[in-house]
């Protein structure tokens, strides 16, 4: 047994300039942020105030920017096909095949795992607690975990592009190309334990916000009068419970196969193949949900806000949020119908997935009432929701269709089903984190961002969205399959061309939104949010200054009905007065705690060994993670005192914000 | 862990369910509608393990599974039936419910505060508990001894799985229960270790529950047939 | 985080609070025991002997392991269909529901595709081997 098990110096991509000039480039730009950060000294300000957080709209913020740069990355490994697909017409193109398989997996895995989850899940923690007007989160030290468990794999799975390879098998390992029979590199074993880690991170923030939304709540909220946001959190939130450890399960049992010799699905000693496919996708269904609804939450926020009216419908919406969750586990044969199931059992699953259309369906026309009648104000989300309103719709008629059996045959695989999946997810999930960061971002920060950069972005993302993935439709109904490194059909070719220039569309998007940040962050002075209310909101969150203090609110809200902070407001805007200043007491706050953090590490270390076939190595990770544990359950102190001088300081610097705006602004209202 | 959670008394024919009080959506305290305000904190921390333990029994759902589909994928090798011995196994089962019997003695010695009872319970609780891991052990060490390894078909790979995943979370659950012994005794009953005992003590009792579905399914059903 | 609150439900596992003394608490627990120990033996007794219409062993068997399994839930972890412990009940509900989805869709699944895969005397399962 060697000291380093499998990691020799080959393991770098000497011969492979992309992933190397790649890879470098990260490398430099990352040593050159750390140290610009130690050198001018704000170490400690980040390990006090981000790293050891267990704050909630802190750990909201950190998820947020890791599933952006995510984003990012999983982008880049978009234009890569697109240009490669764009050029590979009866020619070599510029990507060989064994790099061209890994981009393909990285840039699936990438997006799901660390960019949509992710960026889904830190709206969820920033505005969750808010919104039921309460502290935090059930468990705070565990969500910082999550953080960081999340983060591990995010990072485990770029260690892969410099060190070893990625999987080559697309963003679900099928086997039994996933075996070591076919596969024995590291690459597969990159996709498993990077997923299995951050899984893991993600089932305890599952665990969190259903406690949290379940018996977390200000004084007074009812089931029925909490925020949409919190309705459909809940239902993706049981729905990470239910579902991840079926991956976390499925991934084991690969990983035995792998690693030990098991036949769970080898080709041969009674494994079999098709149970992966089973199982995995048990998971995967619930998946695409556990994605989406959050974003239905926001837009249901958004529209309700930016149309001036309570949301159409509430208890219907709550009623079909929970359909679908429930629905969403019934369905997950429709994503291999063609594996020869049979008649009966495929008809069964397209039926179910045909009925779980009606769910959403349900949805659309409440938000499209909440709409009507409403005075709209179309500012940079309202544009999100209103452009995911028509493109999800679209997306989800092309689901419809391949959720029947005999079509699908002819479409499974092809780039019709390519187009369909990114329709919903980026119409769905993208166009709804994009909506949450710019609803929220004052929130957050302080200050709103810039409008017409955001505006700019919008419309690009919206264009450069259909003019990448039309043509992908059509190329899949002219039979074009996913996943090729080149091709040699002439029909296809007008098609792939056009997707490639709609990416250009979508590049100049993303250099918008990161245009929008940089002029929001130099001028944000001007953009300052002063109040804490910057859109007219409805719901408590908008109650809190910008940005809230630790303790969010001085005194838990009584809430005697739906959309509690608009009363409030009406009263108070009617009186011209805020209502009386409350009794204020000194608040026990959660400790920051660095638990997470070096959990995490540890975590990387073992994660990376297991990988590498660096046995000892696993042990002492595993230990070391263990007594990390064991040392923060020994603490004898889990709370600090926030006295009520302090509270009672920040809370009136709140109210005099508020009540200056109220006096300004008392003849327009009169 | 605060006693004064009240809790309501079904004995004394009190409305239970609030059926005679409050209207739709406004109920007041009514059941379900959730309108107190936050929980305390050892109903939160109980759900939220409560809702990790569930989680943890669709892991074990698809191991399962993964057994059902596979129960006779021996590939000609040796079939589980002619290698199980029933003995060790019902040894085993007594062994695991007798450690839930006593873990339950323990959380009643800790409901009246009285150290020594708890720990000499939670003591006896462990010890059974590595009782059926040592019997398990030897059953396997056997079983691979005659030819029946993980990776000689499906059918043992999948056995050694969803049996050895059990194995894995009592030998967890033992390693916990050991921190939790020396956590007593050197803090005593503060609430937070009220909360961790009572988290224990869903997880032990659960780990007992995935034992019953084991034997039955893997074990007896296999024989059965 | 404040300690007060809906004081309407109760902490799933803890054995209820109440005038109950150590002993009316530790006949729950023997009780308990009891029952659960009588289906154990049921079980293996079933199987090994002939008690029972050979091709019905496993639905027996599948009753009293549901039965044991109640006999946990209800005398060692305390879920109880009273108000307060609705929250706990729906909880348990919900993973019995996946758990069914997951095991029972499973097996229905592969059973098909391995009704169709149509080897010639192959039994579910088996590899060609």
């Amino acid at each position: 047994m060697r000291l380093l098990g499998k990691l020799t110096w080959a393991a770098i991509p000497w011969n492979q300039p992309i992933p190397l000039i790649a890879g470098a480039a990260v490398i430099v730009v990352i040593l050159m942020v750390l140290a610009w950060v130690i050198v001018r000294g704000h170490l400690p300000y980040l390990w006090r105030e981000w790293i050891t957080s267990v704050d909630h709209k802190r750990i909201g913020v950190m998820y947020t920017l890791l599933g952006l740069a995510m984003l990012l990355r999983g982008f880049i490994d978009a234009i890569m096909m697109r240009s490669q697909q764009a050029l590979a017409f009866r020619a070599p193109g510029y990507l060989p095949p064994e790099h061209f398989d890994q981009v393909f997996s990285a840039h699936g895995t990438i997006m799901i795992f660390f960019a949509a989850m992710p960026l889904m899940i830190g709206l969820m923690n920033f505005a969750v607690p808010l919104q039921l007007g309460v502290r935090d989160v059930a468990f705070p030290t565990l969500n910082s975990t999550s953080f960081w468990l999340t983060a591990t794999g995010a990072l485990l799975v770029n260690i892969s592009l410099v060190i070893g390879e990625f999987a080559r098998t697309g963003w679900l390992p099928y086997p039994p190309l996933s075996e070591t029979t076919y596969l024995p590199g590291v690459g597969v074993d990159y996709y498993i334990w990077s997923l299995q880690i951050s899984g893991v991170g993600t089932l305890l923030t599952g665990i969190n916000f259903v406690t949290t939304i379940l018996k977390i709540r200000a004084p007074g909220m009812s089931y029925l009068r909490m925020p949409m946001f919190c309705w459909t959190a809940l239902a993706a939130n049981l729905l990470i419970i239910a579902a991840f450890p079926v991956l976390t399960a499925t991934l084991a049992m690969l990983a035995l196969d792998r690693y030990l010799g098991f036949h769970f699905f080898t080709n041969s000693g009674g494994g079999n193949m098709m149970m992966f496919i089973n199982l995995i996708w048990a998971w995967g269904h619930p998946e695409v949900y556990i994605l989406v609804l959050p974003a239905f939450g926001i837009f249901s926020e958004v529209i309700s806000t930016f149309s001036g009216k309570p949301l159409f419908g509430y208890r219907s919406m709550v009623a079909a949020t929970l359909f679908i969750c429930l629905v969403s586990f019934m369905v997950w044969l429709h994503h291999f119908f063609t594996m020869g199931a049979g008649g009966d059992v495929n008809a069964v699953f397209g039926i179910a997935t045909s009925i779980i259309a009606v769910g959403t369906g349900v949805k659309i026309y409440n938000w499209m009432f909440t709409m009507y009648g409403g005075r709209i104000r179309y500012a940079t989300p309202m544009l999100w929701a209103v452009g995911f309103m028509v493109t999800f719709i679209i997306g989800g008629m092309t689901g419809v269709l391949l959720a029947v059996p005999p079509a699908d045959f002819q479409l499974h695989n092809s780039l019709f089903l390519v187009a369909h999946f990114h329709n919903v997810i980026i119409g769905g999930v993208l166009f709804g984190a994009f909506a949450g960061i710019t609803y929220w971002f004052p929130k957050a920060f302080g200050f709103k961002l810039h409008e017409g950069w955001g505006k700019a972005a919008f419309w690009f993302a919206i264009v450069g969205f259909y003019v990448t993935f039309v043509p992908l439709y059509v190329a899949g109904i002219l039979g074009m399959t996913r996943r090729l490194q080149h091709y040699d059909v002439a029909e296809w070719r007008p098609w792939v061309l056009a997707a490639g220039v709609g990416i250009i569309v979508l590049f100049v998007s993303m250099v918008c939104q990161i245009i929008q940040l940089v002029v929001s962050i130099r001028h944000r002075d001007a953009l300052r949010d002063e109040t804490g209310d910057p859109w007219n909101g409805r719901s408590l969150e908008w109650a809190t200054a910008s940005p809230p203090p630790a303790f969010n609110f001085a005194v838990l809200p009584n809430v005697q009905g739906g959309e509690p902070y608009w009363h409030v407001k009406q009263h108070a805007v009617a009186a011209g007065q805020l209502a009386a200043e409350p009794d204020y007491q000194p608040i026990e706050m959660p400790r920051n705690s660095p638990t997470g953090f070096i959990t995490a590490f540890f975590t990387t270390i073992t994660g990376f060994s297991l990988i590498w076939h660096i046995w000892w190595m696993v042990g002492l990770g595993i230990a070391a993670a263990y007594g990390v544990f064991v040392w923060f359950a020994w603490r004898d102190i889990a709370e600090y005192e926030i006295p009520v001088e302090e509270v009672a300081r920040l809370d009136r610097e709140r109210r005099r914000a508020r009540q200056e705006w109220l006096d300004a602004h008392a003849r327009e209202i009169a | 862990m605060s006693t004064t959670d009240a809790v309501v008394d079904t004995r004394r024919g009190v409305d239970p369910y609030k059926i005679g009080r409050g209207g739709y959506g406004g109920g007041g305290r009514a059941t379900g509608h959730g309108e107190g305000g936050p929980a305390s904190k050892s109903v939160i921390v109980g759900y939220g393990f409560w809702l990790f333990l569930l989680s943890d029994i669709v892991l074990f759902s698809c191991l399962f599974a993964a057994h059902a589909v596979q129960r006779n994928a021996t590939a000609g090798g040796p079939t589980g039936p002619e290698l199980f011995d029933p003995s060790s196994i019902a040894l085993e089962t007594t062994a695991l419910l007798l450690s839930s019997f006593t873990c339950g003695m323990a959380a009643v010695a800790t409901g009246v505060r009285n150290q020594l009872w708890t720990q000499i319970f939670l003591l006896i609780t462990g010890l059974f508990g590595a009782a059926f891991l040592v019997l398990e052990a030897r059953d396997f060490t056997a079983m691979i001894e005659r030819g029946a390894s993980p990776q000689v078909s499906g059918y043992w790979s999948s056995f050694f799985a969803v049996v050895g995943c059990h194995g894995l979370h009592v030998t967890a659950g033992l390693l916990w229960l050991g921190t939790m012994i020396a956590q007593i005794y050197v803090k005593g009953f503060r609430p937070n270790i009220l909360r961790r005992i009572l988290c224990f003590n869903l997880f032990w009792h659960v780990l007992d529950i995935i034992w019953v579905a084991l034997f039955t399914i893997v074990y007896l059903i296999g024989e059965g047939r | 985080m404040t300690d007060h609150g809906d004081s309407d439900d109760v902490i799933p596992g803890l054995i209820e609070t109440g005038p109950y003394s150590v002993w009316e608490k530790v006949e729950v627990y023997v009780l308990g025991l009891v029952l659960a120990a009588l289906l154990t033996i049921a079980a293996f007794y079933v199987v090994h002997t002939h008690l029972i219409w050979g091709p019905a062993i496993p639905m027996a068997l599948a009753v009293l392991a549901i039965a044991q399994i109640g006999v946990h839930l209800v005398f060692f972890l305390h879920i109880t269909t009273a108000p307060d412990n609705t929250n706990n009940v729906l909880a348990l509900a919900f993973g019995v529901l996946i758990v069914t989805l997951i095991i029972g869709g499973s097996l229905w699944i592969m059973g098909h595709l391995d009704d169709r895969l149509m080897l010639m005397g192959q039994v579910v399962g088996q590899s060609t081997r």
